[in-house]
């Protein structure tokens, strides 16, 4: 069943986007970090680029550096070598406020551990990015979207009231309040068990068909992965692009 | 971007409210303003007043005096200024009723007089306020002309060459002007009736005066004439300069208020730093989720310190509030020192209680604050990620600079203030020591305790706990017992000092004074308590004078800045003469006039000047050398006198030039009659004096004093008991101020605990969730709580019953010459009282913490 819904979402997407410019591309991008005395290479010289309303899973072992490629993907980590640009902006050009006001509005996160503010009740956490957008929405715009991910009557619950597949559904409206036209997700199933993460992950890609998002997914899950548009494995460092449907997870 | 940063901001608050250490935060700002205003609020209302009081006291806002009526042009002058003018005639005379006479100061008002204030006159229908003077034709008379001439409410007197008709019996005046000769009782009249007196003739001693009063601008204006009046020889006194001083025992507890506030602030401020690392650590994660959906770190900047400044104005307004209710309680408590009703409360302090607000979070929660900032978007993805604390040394050289700053506000003075920084420095430092030794020593003891019931099991939990936050600790354990220790302080300063040192004095100390013997009554008073009594000290002569110049200048322009208030100079001054240095009296610079002759051929005048004006100028070749005096070395310190400097004084109606030949130090508290100046005999002889004594009357001798009153009613009988009497009811009041200042010093100490509390609450919950884990019941817990800051409390009592012991000690050696004795009490108390009070209330204030619990240990299960 999903298989199917992956293919042709995929394939119309692809074919009315070919021809615009990339929202996110990347060059030899390579990142060391120190780990105690010897230099760690977690990523090194990796290509990718990333069309308007594609949909693209990265897929990896745990440890392997998904997060880190997210986190300089984002632009809220530098890379050691190579260049990135987000929205056709060359973020090298960019001090990290530079790439903040770039993020803000445009750019949604769903992530592994949720990361709810636990004083917000679920209603302020979705507002939080709205209150930084330029677009500044409406406290209405807020209620729309928990109402489309299915809370509308637990608006004022702190996240600690909330079961984790819940909290999750509020970190996707959240993801989504601000119009952003890209999306992070890392691991949005981790700490899901099974059934609660397939609900989850069905409301993520149903709306990021509807509001025509990019979306950029991290994940080690291959039924996952096998619902976006392209796959891409990371392996040693760089990036392989692989047809899911040819591995049985 | 500004909108929605400030609506970030506002929501960001009213969340936070219900967060322990925002809470934490907020009490102790309140704190800080409210112990600062509480003080400032006081002292601003206490200096206004003050200054009215001292235009009610001078009875105007600028007083001139001269010995001859002031020209029309100088007049005009003074009401071109804008100052209204009220006349005034000082002289010093007889009055006679049938046969009786008696000298008399007159005060010879007009119809404008007082120009502030009221005199409480009973003018036949007891004491009544009234706001004039006697009206043209009557006389108002001091009561103890009553017994003297025998005068009653409607008798006519006869005063110069007019009678008078007694209207009023005065019992206090508006003002203390015109009074040369307080010895002499009061008549004040009418200055329509002066003239038909025929009082005033070409050389009676008469002081002609103008009362001045209007706004500071108009005297400010005047400033230049004033100057120049003051060369011709005028007097004059105006209320910037002639500020009465305050009572010793109100400038003390000034002092002491202004430096228990202090510490008040800087507790609060201990307790703001710590809550605030709380605070930030809280908003880390928020801090990193904002910059990941794209805040600027300026944004974060403003976010943060607009709830920052949100909660400190709150703080700024509820502190001020109390601030001014504390003013009002000590002003109450106070009320006896205050003559005066103050004005009300100005606007002023609370500026300043929203400046020591900002200071106090800028200063000691800034560096930590600015930890917010630097946070990196990327802790959203690793957790790790937290921006680094900020060192210590920055931390606290930051508070130790606003601090600082704080104090040179307050103080006034910056060299005070970096006196008392680098000294608090230094004793804190040596404390932090001490401190550290006692709590370890406390807590090896504890845990050598044996193992046994649970609370021993409980004790040595809690003194590990305790071990474990040991600098957290440290602090509190340092706030705490330094608190403790003013306020025993206190206590024992207002009972066991006084009683000892009263102890020690002789049994024969004597316990009356006698003063205004005339010289005549002189043997026949010895005579009548010759039996009774048991120690008497000589009679000795008694002159008044007033030091009319320095060196040959005015005395306000001869002394140090801040002595030209000094009583000395404001008051005459009790003149004695003696051949010998008088017992208890030592001589500590110069000679005494041993061998010195007043010269026998010098005329009476000789010595003398006639009163200015009256009498030509004496030519410089016929002046006699100046008469050597003894002066107390108290005194010339004060006025930056030394050996060799002429003082002229004004006795009777003559200048006496005098030079100081010798200092003496002398013992205040021997209850003997005490001189500033000493003159050696053979110059005041010829002035009108009278005679003072002082004599133990034990008990039961006392019978004799109504007799003593009835056969010499000029004589005034002082008894020192009722002195002491007073002297204890002001140090029960100052230190009832006091008290209330230390109330809230202890306070700002409990915000401290709670701020720590909340500083630690997730390493507690952490440590109650593994007890719980391992076996601990509810019970348990709560006793390992009590426990911790019980001992905590044990060792700040036992902290201050050292300092205390160290401070009394010191105190009887130094001040009292005793031996120092063990306060046993002392040692008791404190640390009982101490472990009590902060181990309830860290209990009381750690019970969300224990509710926490169970959750803690569910998260540890599931960690596993
Ligand atoms: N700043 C860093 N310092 C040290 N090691 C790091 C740092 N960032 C990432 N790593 C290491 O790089 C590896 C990749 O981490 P991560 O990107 O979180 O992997 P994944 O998300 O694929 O599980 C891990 O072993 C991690 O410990
Ligand atoms: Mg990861």
């Amino acid at each position: 069943m999903s298989n199917s819904f992956t293919r042709t979402s995929g394939t119309s997407v692809n074919d009315t986007s070919i021809l615009d410019t990339p929202i996110l591309h990347a060059e030899g991008l390579t990142k060391r970090v120190a780990s105690g005395e010897r230099q760690l290479t977690i990523l090194s010289e990796l290509d990718l680029t990333v069309l308007p309303g594609e949909s693209v899973a990265i897929l990896g072992r745990s440890g392997v550096g998904k997060s880190t490629l997210l986190g300089l993907l984002a632009g809220l980590d530098t890379p050691t070598a190579g260049e990135l640009s987000l929205f056709g902006q060359a973020l090298s050009e960019l001090d990290e406020d530079g790439r903040a006001m770039l993020r803000a509005g445009r750019v949604g996160f769903v992530f592994q551990n949720f990361q709810l503010l636990p004083s917000l009740s679920a209603l302020e956490n979705v507002l939080l990015p709205l209150e930084l957008s330029p677009r500044a929405g409406e406290e209405g715009t807020a209620k729309d979207w928990l109402n489309r991910v299915g809370l509308g009557e637990r608006v004022t619950h702190l996240p600690k009231q909330l079961s984790g597949g819940e909290q999750q559904r509020v970190a996707i409206a959240r993801a989504f309040v601000a119009n952003p036209e890209l999306v992070f997700a890392d691991e949005p199933t981790g700490n899901l068990d099974p059934h609660t993460g397939a609900t989850v992950i069905e409301l993520l890609f149903s709306l990021n068909q509807q509001e025509r998002t990019t979306l950029i997914l991290v994940t080690h899950d291959h039924a996952l992965a096998g619902r976006c548009d392209r796959c891409l494995r990371l392996e040693e460092g760089r990036l392989v692009e692989f047809d899911p449907s040819e591995v049985t997870a | 971007m500004k909108a929605p940063t400030l609506r970030l901001a506002a929501r960001g608050l009213k969340r936070d409210l219900r967060a322990p250490d925002v809470r934490a935060l907020f009490i102790a700002l309140v704190l800080a303003v409210a112990a600062s205003t509480m003080i400032a609020f006081f002292l601003d209302r206490l200096d206004r007043g003050l200054e009215r009081q001292a235009g009610q006291m001078l009875g105007g806002d600028l007083v001139l005096e001269q010995s001859e009526p002031f020209s029309p042009e100088l007049r005009q002058a003074l009401i071109d200024a804008g100052l209204v003018l009220s006349d005034q005639v000082d002289l010093v005379s007889m009055i006679s009723r049938e046969d009786r006479f008696q000298s008399v100061s007159l005060k010879v008002v007009d119809d404008v007089y007082p120009h502030y204030g009221v005199s409480h006159v009973d003018l036949g229908e007891g004491v009544e306020e009234v706001a004039s003077g006697p009206a043209a034709g009557e006389a108002w008379i001091d009561p103890r002309l009553r017994e003297l001439v025998d005068l009653k409410l409607g008798d006519q007197v006869q005063i110069g060459q007019t009678e008078l008709r007694v209207s009023g019996i005065i019992e206090r005046e508006a003002d203390q002007s015109g009074g040369f000769s307080s010895f002499n009782p009061r008549v004040m009249m009418n200055i329509a009736d002066l003239e038909a007196t025929g009082l005033v003739q070409p050389g009676s001693r008469v002081e002609f005066e103008i009362l001045a009063a209007g706004p500071p601008e108009a005297v400010n204006r005047l400033d230049d004439r004033l100057a120049q009046l003051r060369r011709e020889g005028v007097e004059v006194r105006d209320v910037r300069q002639d500020r009465p001083q305050l009572g010793n025992a109100l400038e003390r507890a000034e002092s002491y208020l202004g430096i228990a506030g202090l510490a008040a602030v800087l507790l609060a401020g201990v307790a703001v730093a710590m809550a605030t690392r709380r605070y930030v650590e809280r908003h880390l994660d928020t801090a990193a989720l904002l910059r990941c959906f794209g805040a600027t770190q300026r944004q974060l900047v403003h976010i943060f310190t607009l709830q920052l400044a949100g909660l400190a104005l709150a703080a700024s307004l509820l502190g001020a509030l109390l601030g001014v209710l504390g003013q009002a309680l000590l002003l109450r408590l106070l009320s006896a020192f205050l003559p005066m009703s103050l004005p009300a409360p100005g606007i002023m302090p609370l500026w300043l209680g929203m400046l020591t607000a900002l200071a106090v979070l800028v200063g000691f929660a800034g560096p930590t604050l600015l930890r917010l900032k630097r946070v990196s978007a990327l802790k959203v993805l690793r957790r790790e990620l937290d921006p680094l604390p900020p060192s210590a040394w920055l931390v606290v050289s930051v508070a130790c600079g606003v601090f600082g700053g704080l104090l040179w506000l307050y103080s006034g003075s910056i060299t005070l203030a970096l006196g008392l920084l680098l000294g608090g420095i230094m004793v804190l430092s040596v404390l932090w020591g001490v401190g550290a030794a006692l709590l370890a020593l406390l807590l090896r003891g504890i845990q050598a305790l044996p193992k046994g019931g649970e609370w021993t099991q409980a004790l040595r939990l809690g003194g590990r706990q305790l071990a474990r936050r040991r600098q957290a600790g440290l602090g509190q354990l340092l706030a705490f017992s330094i608190t403790f220790f003013a306020m025993a302080m206190i206590v024992l300063v207002r009972g066991d000092l006084l009683t000892t040192w009263e102890a020690q004095l002789p049994a024969d100390t004597p316990n009356y004074f006698a003063i205004n013997i005339q010289p005549g009554e002189r043997e026949g008073f010895d005579a009548a308590i010759a039996d009774s009594v048991e120690a008497q000290s000589s009679l000795y002569p008694m002159v008044r004078g007033r030091i009319t110049a320095i060196n040959g200048q005015p005395p306000r322009e001869a002394v140090p800045e801040e002595a030209r208030g000094d009583n000395a100079l404001r008051r005459e001054l009790n003149l004695t003469w003696q051949a010998e240095v008088p017992e208890g009296n030592r001589v500590v610079a110069g000679e005494w006039f041993d061998g010195w002759q007043a010269d026998a051929t010098a005329s009476e005048t000789a010595y003398s000047q006639g009163g200015s004006g009256w009498t030509a100028a004496v030519d410089a070749e016929s002046q006699p050398p100046p008469v050597p005096v003894s002066m107390e070395d108290g005194l010339a310190q004060r006025l930056g006198l030394a050996l060799g400097d002429q003082l002229t004084f004004s006795i009777g109606s003559d200048e006496v030039r005098t030079k100081i030949t010798s200092l003496r130090d002398l013992n205040w508290d021997s209850f003997r009659p005490n001189f500033y100046v000493i003159f050696p005999p053979g110059v005041l002889e010829r002035y009108g004096h009278s005679y003072i004594t002082a004599f133990h009357l034990p008990k039961e001798e006392q019978g004799i004093l109504p007799e003593l009153v009835s056969e010499f009613p000029g004589v005034s009988l002082l008894n020192v008991d009722a002195i002491l009497g007073q002297v204890r009811d002001v140090l029960t009041q100052v230190t009832r101020a006091v008290e209330l200042v230390l109330g809230l010093v202890l306070l700002a100490g409990i915000s401290v605990l709670y701020a720590a509390l909340t500083a630690s609450r997730p390493v507690r919950a952490h440590e109650s969730g593994l007890l719980r884990v391992f076996g601990a019941g509810n019970r348990m817990i709560s006793r390992i709580q009590g426990a911790e800051f019980a001992l905590l409390g044990l060792a700040s009592g036992l902290l201050a019953a050292v300092l205390a012991e160290l401070a009394t000690a010191v105190l009887y050696m130094f001040l009292l010459d005793l031996p120092p004795r063990l306060h046993i009490e002392l040692w008791l108390v404190l640390p009982l009282g101490a472990a009590l009070l902060i181990g309830v209330i860290g209990h009381a204030l750690s019970y969300s913490l224990r509710r926490q619990a169970p959750a803690a240990s569910l998260g540890l299960l599931g960690e596993a």
